[in-house]
This record gives structure tokens, C-alpha cells and sequence, in this order.
């Protein structure tokens, strides 16, 4: 019998989180403006104590204008969605769920659309009215999934699902309908990390991710139990319903977070845990931390390979996750089959 | 740890443990009922019932289906609020108890669903320790010595480390009952355990059954409607029938033949046997010749 | 557990080697969150002396003087540019950006939708120019951001191209070259206009695509277009690039078919082809031959544009340019 133990885990993140900053260090370097690794990590040294104003001016911009800020935000999402769908496959006892099932990213689109048709001036608009097209479909859907007061599975999923569906025949319908040319929808729609959000708004995302999924491993070892079935969990000591609700709420709103910040990036959520699952085993008490870890780590490859495969122009990241999950998908299926 | 180990932590519990006049388990007047639908009348699913139980005893819920049994074992296990009357372990009302302290108390055995992730057999087995960690209930070496005498209880030691759908439908059938012992219960309750088991392997399971209750100076608790395995293995048995408890007693008190046929609806006889047990045999109709014994 | 493992010592190295790895990360995004406005406002102050101007939307920017390096983020861009005769100071275009050919060989920042932030900023714009119907909200705003100055342009009307051109050649310094421009359009215009006073518009199917049928509506900028070269579209719609049914062109009977490209582009058919297609050979434009394809420069507003319109409207009036006639 081996048993998960404190130092397998603390072992396993800190891996992850060194493969983690190499490969940052690493695609800092990728980009049109040459920067070598010396300069760059001694500048982020410099960064780090806080003199700044020695680093040369335009690499300055460069990395941490936008290079940087870019590699954070997808970090950040990637460990989101990744948490998220973990969590939704525990909660809903299915391996194919994934961060979008419960039809939150349908909600935000919905809100970002209605704000690039109404508001477009205001940058702020897009990233809000997704959030809260998002708070109001996971409240929706929350009400939907109660059978006899309680949340249920199977009947979470299928509110979830149907709710997704109306959505995007009300995203088909405004798009087909709207008097304007919406050129950022399809972007939104595939995921892009090219434009991030105010900084006002990476702060509260940081906070909310950290909540999020602070809250999530909490109850690590309670979807453990949780799988095996909600009696038999609730007989092994589990407390059912506070922890349904917990990361049902959790879950949903690290996606939302996600979402609002840089549209819907797919395959990420559903991916990811399985990767870590193959890798790591199916424990949630080391699930959740690698598969945060992995999502930034899968997040800022593709990102990378967004930016340079078609270069100069910027390809959206969630089409290379579409492109490269899929194969990965099937990989993973036939190692699990046998 | 070992099973001396083990055993003197039982006894350590037991020395703490209320007076020994105070039944382990006492179910007084409980029953249930639920409305299928929100506006039509409620159905009972249980009438009240009563019996004790004690250390080491095995108690039988006999009877056939839809019969009130699973009900009534929820309402034992604290899943359900019995809408009249109340379940105490060692005095203390079940359902006054938190979740964690019921897991410590009570563990409740039932046919496993396939596993969406399959586990490991001995993290299967350590999940009986959750109600006894903190916070992400990393597995310590009491956890872990517990679970393999768990394992070692139920003659599952070497599967340890193979996959829960690696395993086989009996050898499953002990690794859950060795979660169930690894909570260190005072109360262990069994789901129909015999279900799908034949013969052998459904004598093996009883008297291995037996075997623990002494052990671990349980109170285990079986429903099932196999009346022959019920009469040979249970101290008492509790007789029920479409919802209602129709007598509390010991087999020979409870086998008799006009109830037993009312219930079960089935011509027998009933002989009590060399060691005072009961045995069933049914009578074919036709001849009036005993049939088959059960 | 963990705790009193801690004090025994066993996991001290360990601890502290996660403590800083974790401590690492979490600074490392703090910093880059923060850098943004940061440098965005360093980059201002090294910067020359500046005119404060407002683009079409209405946004103040500030532009430094003179404007030596510039990159465009649409082919209207481009080619205003460069009829204002300022294309060697062109660094940076998209790769959709063909005209004039000169254009073509400007180092390209990426397609018009999706161009790269980090190439343009590479390039040390002095200026960005920028479309509102082309460009996403979201470029603009992220290079703004960035300390980037970015003028957007908004013509809805070739009249309104006409005055955007001319505030954009004084914002970039060519403020001659567009005087002369912007006043031999207005003339050639003006005379067109002329000419065909008096004579009753055109009724016409201005095609965008043939399947599905794509229009346009009345707010686009090609209707207007459409307008100076006495024309009218038969959709009615405020939609700008509405789908039609085939049947309903049929009861509104256009008298000829207006497709924008070159013979050979996907978008536009021959008339043999027309004349192959149910229910398209059944209209009477079709029957009649009356079939117009006109430059590709008719959708985009720059000063070619009235080259299109000029073109449109011989071919739709050939009665009032007699000297075209073979």
C-alpha cells in the first residue's frame, strides 16, 4: 500500500513549478525582438528586487509590456480551467465534463456579445457584462440542478447542457440579427490572450483564482469519497451538500474568471486533469495542484505556438488547443484502454 | 500495526464506553414515511419498530421485498430522520450525532457502482480513515496500519495494491467490507452483502461476519431475505413485511410456519434443528412432501 | 504531523527551497500585473514634442512630431497613405495590404484582425493607423495601452472619406499632398454629380456574395458610394450585410447587377455562369446582359474609391458618357 504522502506531493508541484518557470524563461525569449536568456533573467532579477529603473528601455516594454503580462494571464487561465474541470468532473461523476458543460462560458459569451453590440467604447464593458452573463447562468443553472432541495448530478448536468444549448442559439441569434459587424466575437469565442484585460482587473482575477481554488482543495479529499458515490460518502463522513455546493460554486466561478479575461479556450479543462490523472493518479489532493500547474503550463506552449506558428500574425490560442487536443485526446484514450 | 495493537485500542474505546446495562444499538418506535409527490399523501414506508441489539451480536432484518428493510437500515445508519421515534447507539440519539462521529460509529456496507476514477484497493481501504483526519486527510501510519488489518480481517491482504477494476465481483465485495472496518466501527451495517454471491461464497462472508463481530465486539446488522442463512447465523432476527415489523426475536422465536408463509407467501415447514436453529424447508403443493431444504 | 516533522528538521531544506519557488512566482506575476502602466507612462516622457489631436471616434491622442515612422492596420490605411504621397514613411502594414505595389514589400505585422502586438511595437511607430470597420476594439485598445499612439478612422460616406483624409494628412505632417488630393476628388465628384443630375438612379443588386446571397444595407459606406454614382440598391435594410432571398430579388426586379473584384475572384461570376443558374437566368437583368463589375476598391473607403465610382457609373450610364462608348 502506498498512500499519498506530504513530501510525493510537495515533491510533484515543486517539479511542476520548476518545469513551469523554465518554460517561461524560455518563451520570454520567443518574439519578432531578439532577447537573449543572459539579459533577460538578469533583468528579472532586477524586476524582482524592485530596480526597475535600470532595465533598458525597450526590452523593458517588450518582456514586461507585453510579453510578460501575456505569459501571466495565460498561466493564470490555464490553471483555472484546468481546476475547473477537474472539479466538475468529480462533481458530476463524469469524465468528459469539462469547464463549459454547465453552460457558464455559453453565459459569458452572451454577456460579451450584448456588450460589443451595446457598449462598444467602453473597454471595461466586455470583460464585466461577460462576468455577470456568467454570474446569472451559474445561479440559473444552480436553481435548475436542485432536485427535492438538494444538488443533483445527473440533473446539474442536464440543466447544464440545456442551458448551454439555449445560449448559443441566443448567441446565433444576435450574431445573425445585429446591425453591426462584431469582429472580436469569433476571437472571443476560440479563446485569445492577445488583448489582456485592465490591470485593475488581473488583480482580481489573481485573488479570485487563489480563492477559488484554495476553496476547491479544501475539499480534495471529500471528492475522493465523492466518487465512489454520494451515500457511501456521506456514510464515510463527508459532508455532502456543503461540499457540492462548495465547488460547484468554486468551479464555476474560476471559469467564469477565465472566460471574462480571454473568451473560451477549449480543451484545456477537459484535458489537462485527464494528462495529470494518466501521470499522477486519480487522488484530488494531488490532482488539483497539477492540474493547475499543468493547465499553465499547457496554456503558455500553445500560447507560444500561437504567436509564432503563423507569425506575424498572432493566431488565437484556443485554436491551437482545439487543433493540438484532440490528438492528445485520443492518445490518452488508447493508453487508458489498456 | 498489528491486530494486538488494533484489538487494544478497541478495548481502550470500550473501557470509555457507557455501562454495559445500556444496549450497544436500541431502535425505539422508529418509522418512516415519504410523499412521492409533493402534494400527494405520504406513503409509509416503515411502521414502527423497535429491538435492541448488542456487542457482538448479529441481528438479521429479514424479509422479502419492498418490505420496508433498506428503510429501515437507513434509518438505523442515520441517513434518514425517522419521522416517529429514535435511534440511540450506546444512548446517544444517531442523528444528534455530526456526520464525522456517525462515520466513526457507524459504517454502512452496499453493492459499489463502477468507479468513474478506479483506485488502488488500499486508497480504496483508506478512505474508511476520512472521518478520523483533518484537513486534506493524508493517511498516517495508524491509517495505514489500521487498513491492512482491515484488509487482513477480510483475506484481502494481498490485493492491496491492485486495481479496484482489476479485482473480482467477491474479492470487491471484501475490500468494501474491509473500508467498512477500517472506519472502526461500533455498528456495522450490511446491505443484502449476499446478493450476488453463491452459496460458498455467501456461508464464507456470514461466518466471517461472525468471526468479526466477536473480534471487534461489534453490533452487525444484516438485511437480507435468504431465510435459511438468517436462521443460521443471526442471534435475532426482525421480521418485517410490506412496511410493518411483524416480531422481534430469536430465529426459533420468529420461524413460524403461519407467518413465515404469510409473509413470504410460500408453503414450508419449519424443523428446529440439532443446535436450536430453525431450518426452512419448502412444501410443494401438490404432494405435501417436503420440497427442498433452505 | 507535518508541523512536528517541521521542528525535528526533517523538512527544513525542503520547505524552503517550495517557500521560494512559490514566493518566486507569486512576484513574478505581481510584477509583470503591475509593469504594464508603468512603462507605458516611462515611454511617455522620453518622448519629443507631441500634437494633441482627435481621431474620427472622437479620441484625444497625442502624436509626436514629426511623424517619421508609421504603421497602417488596413489596405484603406495603406493607400491612403501613400496617395498622400507618404508612403516612405510607411514602416509596418498587414498582410492584406496590396495596393499600391510598393506596399507589398513594408515589413507586414500580421493579418488585419490578428496582428502582432509585439511586431508593431518592435517597430518603434511614431503613429498607428487604424480602421474602425476593419480593426478590433481590442488591438486599439491594447496598443494604446502600451503607450502606442493609435488614430482611428471612421468615414461612413465618401464624403466623409474625403474629410477624414484631410485631417489625417495634417495629423502626419503631409498637409500639401493632401490638400491637392482631397481637392482634385472633390472636383472630379462634383462634376460626376453633374453630370448626372436630372437623370433618374439605377436600380441595382449590389452582390457580396452569391451562396448564401449577402447584400448590403443602408448604412454601409458602399451604399453611398452607390449613391454618387447614381445608383440605388433595391434591398432596403438597416442590417449592413444582410442575407436576401434569391426570389425576393426576383420581385424587385434590379436592372443590373453590380459585382465588386476582378474577373476570376470567387466572389464574381461571368455572365455565361449567371446565365447557367436557376432562377438567376431568369432575372431581367440577367436576360438583358446587364451585368457591372466594378473595382474592389468601391468597398474600401481611400481615394481610389472615386475611381470606382467614376468606372460604376459609365457602366451603369453609358447614355450620359457617350465619349466611353466603343
Amino acid at each position: 500500500m502506498r498512500p499519498l504522502t506530504l513530501r510525493r506531493l510537495l515533491w510533484t508541484c515543486g517539479s511542476l513549478v520548476a518545469v513551469l518557470l523554465v518554460l517561461i524563461v524560455l518563451v520570454l525569449r520567443l518574439g519578432p525582438a531578439p532577447i537573449s536568456v543572459t539579459e533577460l533573467v538578469m533583468n528579472l532579477g532586477r524586476m524582482a528586487i524592485g530596480r526597475i529603473n535600470q532595465l533598458p528601455a525597450d526590452d523593458q516594454l517588450i518582456v514586461f509590456g507585453i510579453r510578460l503580462p501575456r505569459i501571466l494571464l495565460g498561466v493564470m487561465v490555464g490553471a483555472s480551467l484546468s481546476v475547473a474541470g477537474a472539479s466538475f468532473q468529480a462533481l458530476l461523476r463524469n469524465p468528459l465534463a469539462d469547464p463549459y458543460v454547465l453552460g457558464v462560458s455559453s453565459g459569458s459569451a452572451t454577456g460579451a456579445l450584448i456588450a460589443m453590440m451595446v457598449a462598444p467604447q467602453f473597454a471595461l464593458a466586455t470583460p464585466l457584462a461577460a462576468f455577470l452573463g456568467a454570474v446569472l447562468t451559474i445561479t440559473g443553472v444552480y436553481f435548475l440542478g436542485l432536485r427535492d432541495g438538494n444538488l443533483d448530478s445527473t440533473t446539474l448536468l442536464l440543466g447544464g447542457i440545456i442551458s448551454a444549448s439555449f445560449l448559443s442559439s441566443v448567441i446565433m441569434f444576435l450574431l445573425t440579427l445585429s446591425p453591426r459587424d462584431l469582429r472580436g466575437m469569433p476571437f472571443w469565442l476560440m479563446g485569445d490572450l492577445s488583448t489582456p484585460p485592465v490591470s485593475e482587473l488581473q488583480w482580481i482575477f489573481l485573488v479570485g483564482l487563489i480563492v477559488g481554488i484554495g476553496a476547491i482543495y479544501t475539499t480534495a479529499a471529500d471528492l475522493n469519497l465523492l466518487l465512489t458515490g454520494e451515500r457511501e460518502a456521506a456514510h464515510l463522513g463527508v459532508e455532502v451538500t456543503r461540499v457540492k455546493l462548495v465547488v460547484y460554486v468554486a468551479a464555476s466561478l474560476l471559469t467564469a474568471l477565465a472566460v471574462s479575461a480571454s473568451g473560451a479556450i477549449g480543451y484545456i479543462g477537459l484535458l489537462v486533469p485527464h494528462a495529470m490523472r494518466f501521470l499522477f493518479g486519480s487522488d484530488y489532493r494531488i490532482l488539483i495542484p497539477t492540474s493547475a500547474l499543468g493547465g499553465a503550463i499547457a496554456i503558455v506552449a500553445a500560447d507560444a505556438l500561437a504567436r509564432t506558428v503563423a507569425a506575424p500574425t498572432e493566431l488565437p490560442v484556443g485554436a491551437v488547443t482545439a487543433i493540438a487536443g484532440a490528438p492528445i485526446f485520443i492518445y490518452l484514450l488508447r493508453r487508458r484502454m489498456r | 500495526m498489528s491486530v494486538s495493537d488494533a484489538n487494544a485500542t478497541l478495548a481502550a474505546r470500550d473501557a470509555a464506553a457507557p455501562p454495559a446495562e445500556l444496549p450497544r444499538l436500541a431502535v425505539e418506535q422508529a418509522s418512516y414515511a415519504y410523499a412521492h409527490q409533493r402534494r400527494s399523501a405520504p406513503m409509509f414506508t416503515l411502521g414502527a419498530t423497535s429491538f435492541q441489539a448488542r456487542q457482538r451480536e448479529v441481528v438479521a432484518i429479514l424479509g422479502p421485498n419492498a418490505s420496508g428493510k433498506s428503510t429501515l437500515m437507513q434509518v438505523i445508519s442515520g441517513a434518514l430522520k425517522p419521522l416517529s421515534g429514535r435511534v440511540l447507539l450506546d444512548g446517544v440519539e444517531i442523528r444528534s450525532l455530526g456526520t464525522r462521529t456517525r462515520a466513526q460509529r457507524i459504517a454502512l456496507v452496499e453493492q459499489q457502482s463502477p468507479l468513474v476514477f478506479p483506485a488502488t484497493v488500499g486508497d480504496y481501504v483508506l478512505q474508511g480513515r476520512h472521518a478520523y483526519g483533518r484537513a486534506l486527510h493524508l493517511a498516517t501510519e495508524e491509517d495505514v496500519g489500521l487498513a491492512m488489518n482491515a484488509l487482513a480481517q477480510v483475506g484481502a491482504e494481498h490485493l492491496a495494491d491492485r486495481r479496484m477494476d482489476q479485482i473480482s465481483g467477491g474479492e470487491k465485495q471484501r475490500v468494501i467490507l474491509a473500508r467498512a472496518l477500517a472506519q472502526q466501527p461500533l455498528l456495522l451495517l450490511l446491505d443484502e452483502p449476499t446478493l450476488h454471491l453463491d452459496i460458498g461464497a455467501q456461508v464464507d462472508l456470514l461466518e466471517r461476519l461472525r468471526r468479526l463481530c466477536e473480534e471487534n465486539r461489534q453490533t452487525v446488522i444484516v438485511v437480507t431475505h435468504e431465510l435459511g442463512l438468517a436462521a443460521e447465523f443471526a442471534d435475532q432476527v426482525v421480521l418485517l413485511h410490506a412496511g410493518k415489523c411483524l416480531r422481534v426475536g430469536t430465529a426459533a422465536e420468529v420461524y413460524q410456519r403461519e407467518l413465515l408463509e404469510q409473509v413470504f407467501g410460500a408453503a414450508m415447514d419449519v424443523e428446529i434443528g440439532p443446535a436450536g436453529r430453525p431450518r426452512v424447508s419448502l412444501r410443494s403443493r401438490a404432494s405435501g412432501e417436503p420440497r427442498r431444504t433452505m | 504531523m507535518f508541523v512536528d516533522q517541521i521542528k525535528q528538521g526533517r523538512w527544513r531544506s525542503e520547505t524552503r527551497a517550495m517557500s521560494f519557488a512559490v514566493a518566486a512566482l507569486v512576484l513574478l506575476a505581481a510584477a509583470g500585473i503591475f509593469s504594464l502602466p508603468l512603462h507605458a507612462s516611462a515611454r511617455s516622457q522620453n518622448a519629443p514634442a507631441r500634437l494633441t489631436v482627435t481621431d474620427d471616434l472622437g479620441r484625444t491622442i497625442e502624436v509626436p512630431q514629426p511623424v517619421r515612422r508609421m504603421v497602417s492596420l488596413a489596405p484603406s490605411m495603406t493607400e491612403t497613405v501613400f496617395a498622400l504621397g507618404a508612403g516612405d514613411r510607411l514602416v509596418g502594414d498587414t498582410t492584406a495590404c496590396d495596393y499600391p505595389a510598393a506596399a507589398q514589400t513594408i515589413a507586414k505585422v500580421g493579418s488585419v484582425q490578428a496582428p502582432s502586438i509585439e511586431t508593431i511595437v518592435t517597430l518603434r511607430p511614431d503613429l498607428v493607423l487604424a480602421t474602425k470597420s476593419l480593426n478590433r476594439d481590442a488591438t486599439v485598445e491594447a496598443l494604446s495601452r502600451l503607450g502606442v499612439p493609435v488614430y482611428v478612422t471612421d468615414p461612413h460616406t465618401v464624403q466623409e472619406v474625403l474629410t477624414s483624409t484631410a485631417r489625417l494628412a495634417n495629423v502626419i505632417g503631409a498637409t500639401h499632398g493632401g490638400q491637392a488630393l482631397v481637392a482634385n476628388l472633390q472636383t472630379r465628384l462634383n462634376s460626376l454629380r453633374q453630370r448626372l443630375s436630372g437623370v433618374p438612379p439605377r436600380r441595382i443588386l449590389f452582390v457580396v456574395w452569391m451562396d448564401p446571397l449577402i447584400s448590403i444595407g443602408r448604412n454601409t459606406f458602399i451604399t453611398d458610394a452607390l449613391s454618387w454614382a447614381d445608383a440605388q440598391s433595391v434591398v432596403e435594410t438597416s442590417q449592413d450585410w444582410p442575407h436576401v432571398s434569391l426570389e425576393a430579388i426576383v420581385q424587385l426586379r434590379p436592372e443590373y447587377l453590380v459585382f465588386a473584384g476582378q474577373h476570376g475572384d470567387a466572389a464574381v461570376p461571368s455572365l455565361a455562369d449567371l446565365q447557367n443558374r436557376p432562377v438567376w437566368r431568369d432575372l431581367e437583368a440577367v436576360r438583358a446582359g446587364r451585368l457591372a463589375i466594378v473595382s474592389a476598391a468601391l468597398a474600401r473607403p481611400c481615394p481610389r474609391i472615386v475611381d470606382a465610382i467614376e468606372e460604376l457609373a459609365r457602366d451603369l450610364h453609358p447614355e450620359v458618357f457617350p465619349e466611353n462608348q466603343p
